[in-house]
């Protein structure tokens, strides 16, 4: 089939970077990556870009198809072709771009190290045999020891692009892999630290990184799996582990969100009070709701007396997220099956909506 | 010289992490190279799982491992080695798990291990089914907890012999360009295996044999270079990996009459016999014409969607993505791929080859534990237990020697040698050089092999180095040039090309992955039980014999 | 025009539109029989936990949520109908797990009746009010309904995350290329303006925790709507709108830069077309003035 697309090329010799259109006549089975085999072998050997396995599991080939993370051994041309659409390819976001599709992975690597990420059993001699952990404890970090570190998810990461020194998704999954794995017990140092400035608490929880992760680690899940042990542990001197705590306060009291008093608790009184000149003028509009009456729901003693019921049966903290992850394994076996449930293709060209994924 | 180790270890995968965490334990100043990151090693497309004794899932032995092992060789795996791999793996797994390796775990909590081929007991400890991808990362975490210094994205091209001993590498810096020296009192490969001499491999496209075909320029010896293992079960037509688990928990293998025809082939074993019997059964099948258009079909049905999502995740994936097929409701078209090299750096049991100060370990090396066929799920414990033991040796040799030399004219000359590669402005470009090699390869020099056609491939592989000593690199820059790094692959899979013909057509018989039923049908212990050696004399493959060392175990009939 | 037929759903506004944003209940209740939908309000429920009771206390969060899809079970309507982006991710997540896991679905079942509560039965569809007349019957609706017109009001579509992401959650539309919104302005006679950051986030869940950040995201669709020439944002989530509207002044603190955008909850911007009065719109309680907005229809 004859394949059309067009690649973001960056020559960091000479500073030029311009967009190159190019053509190949590939196999039907073909993917990204073969297709820029062909254009590397018969059109440009400068093209360059990462990769290796070919199998979607080295993580070598992460880049941007229509603005959008994928590993280039995992897409398939042959949709895009019937649907005439000619893909932009350009190196992943929020990573310097060396040249052409290859990124500098430096910064990545340096996250990933910077959450230590080697197992701290607390003792330094080798047990006879293996430690002796059920399926059920392993189960807890499943899904972050699926991580191939391919950066897809670092990609997009909203709160990354604001704040580059943010941990990001995959080093804040790699931690949990950590604080989840029953034989580690440097937890609470573990925690103490990912809840530091540019860590859990930065997560926007644009959900990029579960949607663009080829794996299904679901790196954002891992982040609300580390707050959740957070708290769990006491670790909550964070600004954003005290807004999620107000939530759990307000549910369990009044059942509605209590809103007004959401700065003060989240923020602290002193900085509450330097917020007052904005407070009023939202005050202004309505949209400062008084704190009295408060504006109770009704039959809210049932989510108090759920409170307590739930904290003595055992899923506290992360174990809360890792037991829905059974049901959630299944949706995709599910909605392969049935054609009428899956989201709309990734091409529908009478319905796509232009310039939000496109370069 | 650019920098100078101790200790330096060619090839991140599994093997070469293994003997650098070890080197550095054992006090050496150990550094890594690799053409790319560690994590993206071709050991992490293991998949099954890992082999050792440790009897949690039945009563089993190191003995019972060796003697596994020693048959699945075909009698050609030299026995002291394999009883090395079987006494230590237990103590190598555990190792591994203490490290963190997240394993699957039986009803106690213990590391679970499932059925594999040719294995009398379950001893395959695995990790769902990306147990390779397990170990790569618990390993690099170790790596990266006692900060080795890696030189990463530099690929080697060759090593230098000086006074008697390796005593470094020149290597391309892939991502600011230029050559480096690195100089070290030793040099361990770790380089994996050349899968990519064929059209369908399992192999990464980094597979091309880079540690064995600097060995061999040094005039190292190669040993058993013939033996590839094609693993039974690739997906069509790019080779992608499906693992044995997948037999090992139960899935079928039929042909294009829905008959589970391997009780033909291996009556007792069925699905989970060797690997070379069932790649010789499904090409059987494929040739005379029960085939699905070039493939035999594994089914997974019967095994339920709950078990496939569980222990069989990573091969649905890849099944639908790259096969269009969902496991839990369509049997998955497989053919036999170009997996695993047996052959490889002839080493002795601590890694050491015959160049003084350089070892191998891994699949580049060749103790032999394998011999003619590797059990599925001893490769990783191979890079594991020799990875050690090179490791140590390497480490103990480097603090008791003090000096390391590169003299400048190495440097020089290979400086030399690129310029005229890139200068070179007509020519031939890499590819077609390399389609041709992979296509005939697979063609002349796959799972049976002829008299004839050998030879051809012989005489074509000869024509392919003429029209590369022409190939161009279009690339002439600095950053980043994988053009010029993969002209240069090339060059080492030609050299290595040669090497496996010449040994394949001399072994007149057909043992284990070697099988030429049209010439030589049958085993021939008495000229054959020898390990072949081949090494580059005067610009070409010379062959020797080395005997193999029997301890325990004389060679039977092999029958699954 | 009176509605032909009625579907009747359960319906849960969520905290911000009963409180701060109250505008949007009003608009939506005001709508809804315009649009054939019949609203049973849920009163015995509780937040539904947001992003933060899903980080805090997990379990907590999945009983809420559980409680608020049996209590709309109980109404003997089909669907759940959601005016929020977060609470549309939360009660779907909650709603797939139970029905996916018998022991999880048996548990938290058995907790919900012991408190007192319905037990959960998972006979309820969860789906935002955008979905329910982006196309189909909806929509045929809508286009009758939206009688006054948005006479070419340029309206820059914003969907923000959680009504796209995780798709294989939500499932409406394609998370990268979505088209409800601009389905929806197009049938109410304005004119969509296309814009890269129409699908990235607002910053709302870190806006107090991580200011500087937040608004180094918010600022994006505001600032490239406007220089697309938008007369307006339209966003289906009111917490987007908080950040949008309410935030927007802090913007020009830190940039300097006055937008003076105006930003429309989706039930006002069908409203307005429909000929709904500001009685039920109030626009009077966004931050940034609708005037223009309210100025353009009238002219």
């Amino acid at each position: 089939m004859d394949v059309a697309l067009k690649i973001w090329r960056y020559d960091p010799e000479s500073g030029e970077r311009v967009l190159r259109a190019y053509e190949v006549d590939a196999p039907e089975w073909a993917c990204l990556l073969d297709v820029l085999d062909l254009i590397k072998d018969k059109h440009d050997g400068t093209l360059a870009y990462r990769k290796s396995c070919r199998m979607m599991i080295c993580g070598s080939c992460g880049m941007r198809m229509d603005g959008r993370a994928v590993l280039a051994c995992k897409e398939r041309m042959k949709p895009l072709v019937d649907a005439g659409h000619v893909p932009v390819i350009s190196a992943m976001g929020n990573m310097p771009v060396l040249k052409d599709l290859v990124v500098d992975m430096a910064p990545f690597w340096s996250k990933i190290r910077a959450v230590k990420p080697w197992l701290d059993p607390g003792y330094d001699e080798v047990a006879e045999k293996e430690r002796i952990v059920s399926q059920q404890q392993m189960n807890a970090i499943h899904k972050e020891s699926l991580c191939i570190m391919c950066g897809c998810c670092v990609s997009e990461c909203n709160s990354m692009e604001s704040d580059p020194e943010f941990l990001g998704p995959a080093a804040l999954a790699k931690g949990f892999r950590f604080v989840g794995d029953v034989r580690d017990h440097a937890d609470v140092a573990r925690l103490n630290e990912l809840n530091e400035e540019h860590g859990i608490w930065d997560c926007t929880r644009c959900y990029f990184c579960n949607e663009r992760c080829p794996k299904g680690v679901d790196p954002r899940d891992a982040i609300a799996k580390l707050g959740a042990e957070s708290i769990r542990q006491n670790v909550d001197h964070d600004m954003g582990a005290k807004h999620a705590k107000w939530f759990v306060k307000s549910a369990e009291t009044t059942g509605w969100l209590r809103e007004t008093e959401l700065v003060p608790k989240t923020q602290g009184v002193v900085s509450a009070v330097k917020q007052v000149g904005f407070a009023l003028n939202l005050a202004k509009h309505g949209k400062v709701p008084p704190p009295f009456p408060p504006h109770v729901a009704k039959d809210v003693k049932e989510a108090r007396a759920l409170r307590d019921l739930v904290r003595m049966q055992g899923r506290e903290g992360a174990a809360g997220i890792v037991q829905g992850e059974h049901a959630l394994a299944q949706i995709e076996h599910v909605l392969d099956a049935d054609p009428d449930s899956a989201p709309a293709s990734r091409i529908a060209p009478e319905k796509a909506g232009g310039k939000s994924g496109g370069d | 010289m650019d920098a100078k180790h101790d200790v330096l270890v060619i090839g991140a995968g599994c093997a070469g992490m293994r003997a650098a965490i070890e080197a550095h334990d054992a006090g050496a100043d150990v550094a890594l190279v690799s053409k790319i990151h560690p994590t993206r090693s071709h050991s992490g497309a293991a998949e099954g799982g890992i082999n050792a004794a440790l009897g949690n899932a039945s009563e089993d032995s190191p003995e019972e491992h060796a003697f596994d092992t020693v048959k699945g060789s075909d009698y050609l795996g030299d026995q002291d080695a394999i009883e090395i791999l079987c006494d230590e793996a237990p103590d190598d797994v555990y190792q591994l798990e203490n490290w963190g390796a997240v394993f699957s775990r039986t009803e106690e909590g213990r590391i679970a291990q499932r059925p594999f081929g040719a294995a009398g007991e379950p001893r395959t400890a695995y990790a769902a089914d990306i147990t390779g991808h397990v170990l790569v990362h618990v390993l690099y975490e170790q790596v990266m907890k006692r900060n080795l210094t890696v030189y990463e994205e530099f690929f080697v091209w060759k090593l230098v012999e000086h006074d008697g001993r390796c005593q470094g590498v020149i290597a391309w810096n892939l991502l600011d360009g230029g050559l480096t020296t690195i100089g070290a009192k030793t040099v361990i490969l770790a380089t994996g295996g050349a899968g990519r001499l064929y059209t369908g491999t399992t192999n990464a496209y980094a597979c091309t044999g880079d540690g064995m075909a600097q060995a061999l320029q040094l005039g190292i010896a190669l040993k058993d270079m013939e033996m590839m293992q094609f693993h039974p079960t690739t997906l069509a037509p790019t080779g992608v990996l499906i693992t044995e688990g997948c037999r090992g928990e139960g899935a079928y293998l039929l042909n294009s009459e829905d008959d589970r025809f391997l009780k033909r082939y291996a009556p007792n074993a069925m699905e989970l016999a060797s690997r070379d019997v069932i790649s010789r059964a499904e090409q059987t099948e494929i040739d005379e014409g029960r085939g699905v258009d070039g493939n035999v079909l594994l089914d997974l049905r019967h095994l339920g969607a709950e078990k496939i999502l569980e222990r069989l995740h990573g091969t649905r994936e890849l099944s639908m993505v790259f096969a269009g097929v969902d496991p839990i409701n369509e049997p998955i078209p497989v053919r036999p791929g170009a997996h695993y090299h047996m052959g490889g750096v002839d080493t002795d049991v601590w890694g050491r080859t015959t160049l003084e100060g350089l070892y191998a370990a891994g699949e580049c090396a060749c103790v032999s534990v394998h011999g003619a066929n590797r059990l599925g799920g001893n490769a990783l414990m191979e890079t594991i237990t020799y990875g050690k033991r090179a490791g140590a040796h390497a480490a103990e040799w480097a603090l008791t020697n003090t000096t390391v030399e590169v003299p400048a004219s190495a440097a020089a000359d290979a400086e030399r040698e690129l310029n005229e590669l890139l200068d070179r402005r007509d020519g031939e470009r890499p590819w077609s050089i390399r389609n041709e090699l992979a296509e005939t390869m697979h063609e002349n020099f796959g799972v049976f092999r002829r008299e004839e056609q050998m030879q051809r491939q012989g005489e074509l592989v000869d024509e392919l180095r003429e029209r590369y000593e022409r190939v161009v690199v279009d690339d002439k820059g600095q950053v980043f040039n994988n053009d010029l790094t993969q002209a240069l692959e090339l060059g080492f899979l030609l050299d290595l090309a040669s090497c496996m013909i010449v040994a394949g057509i001399e072994r007149k018989e057909s043992r284990g992955a070697h099988a030429r039923p049209y010439d030589f049908p049958d085993r021939d212990d008495e000229n054959y039980l020898r390990h072949t050696i081949v090494r580059w004399v005067e610009g070409a493959p010379k062959l020797e014999w080395k005997p193999v060392k029997l301890t325990k175990w004389q060679p039977m009939e092999r029958k699954y | 025009m009176a509605a032909t037929e009625t579907k009747r759903v359960a319906y849960y506004k969520g905290c911000l539109a009963s409180l701060s944003a109250k505008e949007l209940d009003t608009s939506t209740q005001a709508l809804a029989p315009k649009l054939g939908l019949e609203l049973d309000e849920l009163e015995s429920v509780t937040c539904c936990g947001a992003g933060d009771i899903h980080e805090a206390e997990p379990d907590y969060y999945l009983h809420l949520n559980a409680r608020i899809l049996a209590y709309a079970e109980q109404t003997g309507a089909d669907t759940l109908m959601t005016i929020c982006n977060v609470c549309t991710l939360n009660l779907r997540q909650a709603n797939w797990q139970l029905k996916n896991d018998d022991n999880l679905r048996a548990r938290v079942s058995q907790n919900l009746e012991t408190v007192g509560s319905p037990p959960y039965g998972g006979t309820v569809e969860v789906k935002h009010l955008l979905w329910l007349i982006a196309e189909g019957d909806g929509y045929e609706l809508l286009k009758q309904v939206a009688h006054k017109g948005l006479k070419g009001l340029k309206v820059a579509p914003f969907y923000g995350c959680q009504i796209l992401r995780p798709s294989k959650i939500l499932g409406f539309e394609d998370p990268d290329r979505p088209w409800s919104l601009e389905a929806i302005i197009e049938a109410c006679g304005g004119e969509p303006i296309d814009y890269p950051a129409k699908i990235k986030c607002c910053g709302f869940p870190i806006i107090q925790a991580r200011e500087e950040t937040a608004l180094g995201e918010l600022i994006q669709p505001i600032e490239q709507a406007s220089e697309a020439g938008a007369d307006a944002i339209v966003t289906p989530c009111p917490l987007c709108h908080l950040s949008l509207d309410a935030w927007q002044s802090k913007l020009k603190k830190a940039t300097g830069k006055d937008f003076q955008m105006p930003i429309l909850h989706l039930s006002q911007l069908i409203g307005v077309a429909a000929g709904l009065e500001e009685s039920e719109l109030k626009f009077k309680r966004h931050v940034v003035s609708v005037e223009p907005v309210v100025t353009k229809l009238e002219a």
